[in-house]
């Protein structure tokens, strides 16, 4: 592990980066623009671009140098140094370690051990840093939120901003005694967090960013596209645009089909705007109703509007159960 | 985000404060300082928390402006055009899509001499398929409208006080683009300016009103004896205006310390006589790129229209440019070269440098270090202006293979 003082000298020429993988609501984007509030130099942090939802997995990035030129670019992070992950539920959805280079840390909210960590990850050679965040927030907080504790594991590895410089971040950003106990909360974090050390660190003057990984090669390309922007629904369906969209996760309500109601007059089938109403061909040659694809079903309600038969009803979806930005 | 992302707003700035915030909000927050008489927009993806946040600081009394809620962008326009040929200080936001649904009213604001000012959150326009994501849009259709491009959030937010203050001086409506999502929602550090700065810079002159006692027809229709009068006179008007962003960029500088061109260059003394001329969020990508690759330089358009041609002459011939990378994130299907390249090639049309065409980063595709290093290699074996001037980079041929890159 680095000290202070190197980490100190390496920002002086270098741009130390950092990505932040959790769920919507759980605060990572918050947890990012803390470090960018309490690091001495400059900073910058983005989230991913697009639509977030309660739950769904996101990312935010940060790049930190005490060379103003360095975080002035302001493409994606692909290769960071420390990759913070505050749901350990992501280490099997995402992959937390790509374009980590050797060295690199992976910290994570969690009561695993780093070896079975490792076995998750399949990569021996980066540094690992456990802390039981959710623990430490039940007992301090008195809730669910792991996103300022995180980063006490953080600043115990990476010495990119001290206890004091964080805590003079969080008591600008939130009120009251919520701020207090959020750094409380910290400073246990510091001392609970587990650490297991390759011997490496990562080198930081390296960009070690995988060629032309924004370009999504293995997606079909323009040769392979029959007509852009335009894709059939009942043919093999290839992998691009609205496929790959889950618009079901902007949706507010749960569509329910009644079988039993439902006549067959393919209405709602001819009206929805996704393609979120499923069919299939029966026996009889003819195409029949057979559900709702809730994957992309983005809860519109043309189909519970249109179908002459009530054969369409609506529930309220249930957010995830940890969440919320601390206020 | 904190959950009252405009609080700084929401009491006077005494003094500069160091902070740091997405670039919307940033924009909201100088135009807020601007103190605007109207504000009129309709939100679309990635520009609405500039309008959110400005509903913010109106909700909170900080801000005495009409908020006036429109059901389209060609409402918006419509009425923010009228708003200043009213007198108010006006304000407006779109992207993509909604620029597009404005352009019936968009010329008006221009021949109408209007001091009004739109933030562009840059986006694609949707085809072929929807994209929420960052292009130059606003490069594609051009009604004589002053244009300037900021790079990152400190400049985006001192754009909306800069904007204000070349719609005033000049008298044709300024529209200031970010890229979208890439800074309209980055958070990054920037330094704001004290109320009394900004107002110091933006006194209120209004040169247009419309009251009972004095009242008028605009835009009425004239015969062809008429009509062609008028546009030189637009034509006319046009001139002095890149001197009168000059000159705002110097009242800006002696304000704040900030120092801004229509034309910025950076290490253009190099051994390859080549640099990369483009504009927004990419020239960062570029700068810092360049931290490690010291052979080539840079120029980063700020004022995009009127185009600079002038100022581009000189550089290049000052600095013996011998070739030209242009990066773009538009494309034309029918033109020999895209818009913003059409406009560099006119400028180095007398003095014969080199340039080809690189269009990058549509509907949101990253730029980066992959895309600068094959420009530039590419760029070596170029030694005449023959065959296609331009070409698509960072885009999949096949599953498998990258369109002219070899990997
Ligand atoms: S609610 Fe809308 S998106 Fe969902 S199945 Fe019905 S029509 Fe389709
Ligand atoms: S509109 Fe109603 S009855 Fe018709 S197919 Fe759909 S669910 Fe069935």
């Amino acid at each position: 592990m680095l000290t202070p003082e190197q980490v100190k000298n390496i920002l002086k020429e270098n741009c130390i980066n950092l990505r932040f993988h959790a769920r919507g609501g759980q605060g990572g984007v918050t947890a990012s623009n803390l470090c960018v509030e309490a690091f001495y130099g400059y900073g910058v942090c983005q989230p991913r671009f697009g639509a977030e939802r309660m739950g769904s997995p996101t990312e935010s990035y940060v790049r930190l140098s005490a060379d103003y030129n360095l975080v002035r670019d302001n493409s994606a992070v692909y290769a960071p140094h420390f990759v913070s992950v505050l749901d350990p539920s992501l280490l099997t959805e995402v992959d937390v370690t790509a374009g980590v280079p050797h060295g690199g840390w992976l910290i994570v909210n969690t009561t695993m051990n780093q070896l079975e960590i490792q076995d998750i990850v399949k990569r021996k050679d980066l540094n690992i840093a456990t802390i039981d965040a959710t623990r430490i927030a039940f007992d301090i907080l008195g809730r669910n939120i792991t996103n300022t504790i995180i980063l006490g594991a953080l600043v115990r590895v990476s010495h990119l901003v001290t206890l004091d410089e964080l805590a003079d971040a969080i008591l600008k950003r939130f009120k009251g005694a919520i701020a207090g106990k959020n750094v409380e909360a910290i400073k246990q974090a510091i001392e609970e967090t587990c650490l297991y050390e390759t011997g490496n660190d990562p080198d930081f003057s390296e960009n070690t960013k995988v060629p032309y990984q924004q370009v999504s090669l293995g997606l079909p390309g323009y040769q392979e596209l029959d007509i852009a922007g335009v894709w059939y629904c009942d043919e093999d369906v290839i992998e691009v645009g609205s496929d790959q969209v889950i618009t079901g996760s902007w949706g507010e309500y749960d569509m329910i089909w009644d079988e039993e109601k439902c006549t067959d007059c393919a209405q709602c089938w001819f009206i929805c705007p996704d393609f979120a109403i499923l069919r299939k061909k029966g026996e009889d040659g003819l195409w029949h109703m057979s559900g709702i694809d809730t994957i992309h079903c983005k809860s519109c309600q043309n189909c519970l509007e249109i179908c002459p038969v009530q054969a369409i009803s609506k529930k309220l979806k249930q957010s995830p159960a940890s969440c919320a930005t601390p206020e | 985000m904190s959950i009252e992302p405009m609080k700084l707003f929401f009491k006077p700035i005494k003094e500069p404060i160091k902070t740091a915030m997405i670039g919307n909000y940033a924009v909201a927050g100088g135009v807020t300082q601007t103190d605007p008489d109207v504000i009129c927009a309709f939100p679309i993806t990635p520009q609405t928390q500039s309008v959110e946040g400005l509903s913010d600081v109106v909700h909170q009394g900080r801000l005495k402006a009409a908020f006036v809620n429109v059901e389209s962008e060609l409402a918006a326009m419509s009425y923010s055009t009228a708003a200043c040929a009213a007198g108010a200080r006006t304000f407006t936001a779109t992207a993509s899509q909604g620029y597009l649904l404005m352009a019936e009213a968009l010329p008006m604001a221009v021949g109408w001499r209007v001091p009004l000012t739109m933030m562009i959150s840059a986006r694609a326009f949707n085809a072929p398929n929807l994209s929420i994501w960052n292009s130059w849009e606003y490069t594609l259709i051009d009604f004589g409208w002053n244009c300037i491009v900021s790079e990152n959030v400190q400049e985006t937010y001192d754009a909306a006080i800069l904007s204000v203050m070349i719609s005033e001086d000049s008298l044709f409506p300024t529209m200031f683009v970010h890229d979208g999502f890439i800074i309209s929602h980055s958070v990054q550090q920037l330094t704001l300016i004290p109320d009394e700065v900004v107002l110091n810079l933006t006194p209120k002159k209004p040169r247009h009103h419309i009251t009972p006692e004095h009242p008028g027809t605009w835009g009425g229709i004239v015969t062809p004896d008429y009509f062609m009068e008028g546009r030189l006179g637009l034509d006319i008007a046009k001139k002095p205006v890149l001197g009168q962003i000059e000159d705002v960029f110097k009242r800006f500088k002696k304000a704040t310390g900030r120092e801004y061109n229509s034309i910025e260059s950076y290490n253009l003394d190099n051994p390859s006589k080549t640099a990369f001329i483009t504009m927004g969020s990419v020239c960062g990508n570029i700068i810092s790129w360049m931290t490690k690759n010291k052979d080539i330089g840079l120029i980063k358009m700020r004022t995009y229209r009127p185009f600079p041609y002038e100022e581009l002459q000189k550089i290049v011939q000052e600095h013996d440019i011998e070739k030209l990378i242009i990066l773009e994130k538009s494309d034309s299907l029918n033109n020999l070269l895209p818009p913003f390249a059409t406009s560099i090639a006119t400028a180095l049309y007398p003095l014969g440098t080199l340039f080809r065409t690189f269009i990058v980063g549509l509907g949101g595709r990253d730029v980066t270090k992959d895309e600068f290093d094959v420009a530039k290699k590419k760029m070596q074996s170029i030694t005449d202006m023959k065959g296609q001037l331009y070409q698509y980079l960072g885009v999949r041929e096949t599953k498998n293979k990258m369109h002219g890159v070899d990997i």
